[in-house]
């Protein structure tokens, strides 16, 4: 009897740990880095609490929620009508809220002697009419471009808010992850790329300036840079349970600082 | 939680916007960007309203209610819609002494393509495309002769000329199934343009330095399928396969010019075709053909300006079984007739632009010699020389765009029999031209 009454102990242990399983798919911006982070802060207040956490790009994000597979999809961009209009289709109700603000840094070489460049020419690079660093006052030497793949939202993001949603120069290769970009362009003198703020300190790269202005918190919160954007959590309606409370642990102080920490900016 | 109070006093302004126009969902973004930059509405407040307008635009505009698959990354539709005016002169070859008829024909004809490509996740993609006319070999439908119509008056069929399913793992390999585009480098000396191949295809890219490339591509191309209870050869699958190299250097000034090598290689298996439709088509045997080719280009950008390019551009075909093709399949003998192994084509083309924007323009001007036994009828372009072999001579193509997305195009073939009095079905052609005037509109 003992026996039986110390499995079935066992087993509502087990059952209870299960239901504290908190699943969290999307982007690579915020879950390669950020969440993680804000997982584990959480982890240790809430011992019973486990996640799984798969950053695959913010399209899969914010399809997990619309097929019911993650209670928290990450996305570093808004969820397309047509996204929205599935989710509707299947009585899933897409429910956006803003994480921490972000800026789209262009990133190149150490060495580029290449500073700054302007709207124009951050298009007319990324979508291959601008093929040589002379072009653009650099020295002689074909340029290496280094994009996102087509899961990311930080790929479509940065097609509409900086190529006028041309497509990409077919030359371009195209990355799992913002730190793969950032060691692509770390090791290759040509190459250029792009990567949210939490990615700029990497090993071999540098920032340029766009007609002026660097990605940081005053440029990003103002809207002045012009690849500032919002990064999300989606939900089907509003979160329930552990869900509701990691997201409010996010939005908390504690949550926005640890997002400032890891190089977002603050929606406060 | 909060975000419910939000949410419902939002629901009470994004219906304002609603029910004053549905259609604005579409529009808002600039409009509640203006209200985040007046301080009307928060950035949250500004997302749950974008969220509810796209909702009521999927419940409320007819495009809203397209249901895409939350897989799909991309979903593009093309197409293009191409009128012809075409002037044909045929001579057939007669036996030596008799005298040559020319027939002459006139023909309007039209083509419309419809191509849907999809982006799915993990590097999985898929298409189709539709097209008038059934050949392979030519999507064209002439006007007022709808096939198996009692009428010329009649309305005309669509077929499918594409559907595949595509993967990309990474950057270096790619792979299709299914009836898809042209996967080789070649030029229509060897594979018409217009024939979409069918079976499997893989290609395998390495990235040499910042441009350069170099790929090795195949092709199993099944040409017929036989039903394997017949004993022998009438009971076999008949397939082509290919193998090709395909090195492309980029080279000079901003590394803007290129030079493509591609050394190839395709050989059926030994089987039977019965049923093949090109324009002029071979049904027999596909013993004979063992080809090797080697086709490229040579591109030298800015030759005369910003804009404009210089092509020199190259194929050839080599049959190492020519002399079984010739004599034992087509039954020609070889006291009389020599096999005539090799097919080439040399030609030039100069250029400004693309090709995409108004007031681009190209010409092209090539030389091609076609032997007896070089190349295989149910592959080669149906245009030059109307698909004959034992023919010599050039094709001259000239292209402008009136628009972004209308062009008007030129070409012109004149050929002659390189054999003479050679009646041979597939070769039975003393000269032959061919003008087409065409109106190009893509979508």
């Amino acid at each position: 009897m003992k026996k039986f009454s110390l499995l079935l102990a066992v087993l509502a242990l087990v059952s209870t740990a299960s239901a504290q399983k908190l699943v969290i798919k999307g982007s690579d911006t915020l879950g390669a880095k950020l969440v993680p982070t804000l997982a584990e802060e959480y982890k240790a207040k809430n011992p019973a609490v486990s996640f799984e956490i798969a950053a695959e790009g913010s399209t899969t994000g914010i399809a997990a929620i619309i097929d019911g597979t993650a209670q928290i999809g990450m996305s570093s961009r808004r969820a397309k009508t047509t996204e929205v209009s599935a989710a509707q289709a299947k009585g899933v109700t897409m429910n956006p809220i803003i994480v921490a603000y972000d800026g789209i840094a262009i990133i190149v070489n150490a060495n580029c002697p290449v500073k700054n460049l302007t709207k124009r020419q951050v298009e007319q690079i990324f979508a291959g009419d601008i093929t040589d660093w002379s072009a653009v006052g650099g020295p002689a030497g074909k340029i290496s471009i280094y994009t996102r793949n087509t899961s990311s939202g930080t790929y479509s993001d940065f097609k509409d808010l900086a190529m006028k949603k041309r497509d990409y120069a077919s030359s371009s290769q195209k990355m799992a992850g913002n730190e793969q970009i950032t060691s692509e362009v770390g090791k290759n003198p040509n190459g250029i790329g792009y990567v949210g703020l939490a990615y700029i300190h990497d090993a071999g790269i540098k920032v340029v300036s766009i007609e002026g202005l660097v990605p940081d918190k005053a440029s990003v919160l103002s809207k002045k840079y012009p690849y500032a954007r919002p990064t999300f959590y989606y939900t089907n309606g509003d979160a329930t349970g552990e869900a509701a409370k990691f997201i409010e642990f996010t939005l908390s102080d504690e949550g926005q600082k640890i997002c400032e920490k890891i190089g977002f900016v603050s929606i406060r | 939680m909060k975000f419910s109070l939000l949410k419902k006093s939002l629901g009470v302004t994004a219906s304002l916007f609603i029910s004053s126009a549905a259609l604005l969902a579409q529009d808002s973004g600039p409009l509640i960007d203006l209200l985040v930059k007046k301080g009307v509405v928060s950035d949250q407040e500004a997302e749950v309203l974008r969220v509810e307008l796209q909702k009521d635009f999927a419940v409320n505009s007819s495009a809203g209610k397209l249901n895409l698959s939350s897989s799909l990354s991309e979903f593009k539709l093309s197409g293009d819609i191409r009128m012809r005016h075409q002037i044909e002169t045929q001579a057939p070859s007669t036996a030596t002494g008799s005298s040559l008829v020319t027939n002459e024909r006139v023909r309007e004809r039209f083509r419309f393509r419809f191509n849907g490509d999809v982006l799915l996740q993990k590097g999985w993609g898929a298409g189709f495309a539709l097209e008038t006319g059934q050949a392979a070999d030519s999507g064209n439908q002439t006007f007022g002769g709808a096939a198996g119509s009692g009428s010329g008056n009649d309305d005309y069929s669509i077929f499918l000329a594409r559907a595949y399913v595509s993967y990309n793992p990474n950057l270096n390999w790619s792979f299709s199934a299914g009836k898809f585009k042209q996967p080789l480098y070649t030029t229509d000396l060897v594979w018409d343009a217009d024939i979409n191949p069918q079976g499997l295809t893989e290609t395998y890219k390495y990235f040499i330095g910042s441009k350069d490339t170099f790929e090795i591509r195949a092709l199993q191309n099944i040409m017929e399928d036989r039903n394997e209870s017949t004993v022998g050869l009438l009971g076999r699958d008949a397939w082509l396969f290919t193998q090709q190299a395909v090195y492309t250097h980029y080279f000079g000034k901003d590394l803007l010019n290129s030079v493509i090598l591609a050394p190839g290689f395709s050989k059926y298996n030994q089987a039977n075709i019965g049923f093949s439709a090109n324009e002029n088509t071979f049904n027999g045997p596909t013993r004979g053909l063992s080809i090797m080719t080697f086709a490229g280009e040579v591109n030298v950008a800015n030759v005369n300006g910003a804009g404009t390019a210089f092509k020199l551009y190259w194929d050839s075909a080599i049959n190492n079984d020519a002399d079984v093709r010739v004599n034992e399949v087509y039954g020609l003998s070889s006291t009389r007739w020599k096999s005539d192994r090799s097919a080439w084509l040399a030609g030039v083309g100069y250029s400004y632009g693309t090709g995409k924007v108004q007031g681009d323009y190209s010409a092209k001007l090539d030389y091609r010699s076609i032997g007896l036994g070089s190349l295989d009828v149910n592959t080669s372009d149906s245009d030059f020389a109307f698909g004959f072999l034992n023919q010599a001579g050039y094709k001259l193509a000239l292209s402008y765009n009136v628009t972004d997305f209308t062009n008007f195009n030129v070409t012109y073939f004149h050929t002659s029999d390189i054999q003479k009095n050679l009646t041979y079905s597939l070769a039975a052609r003393d000269h032959t031209q061919l003008l087409q005037l065409d109106l190009v509109v893509k979508f």
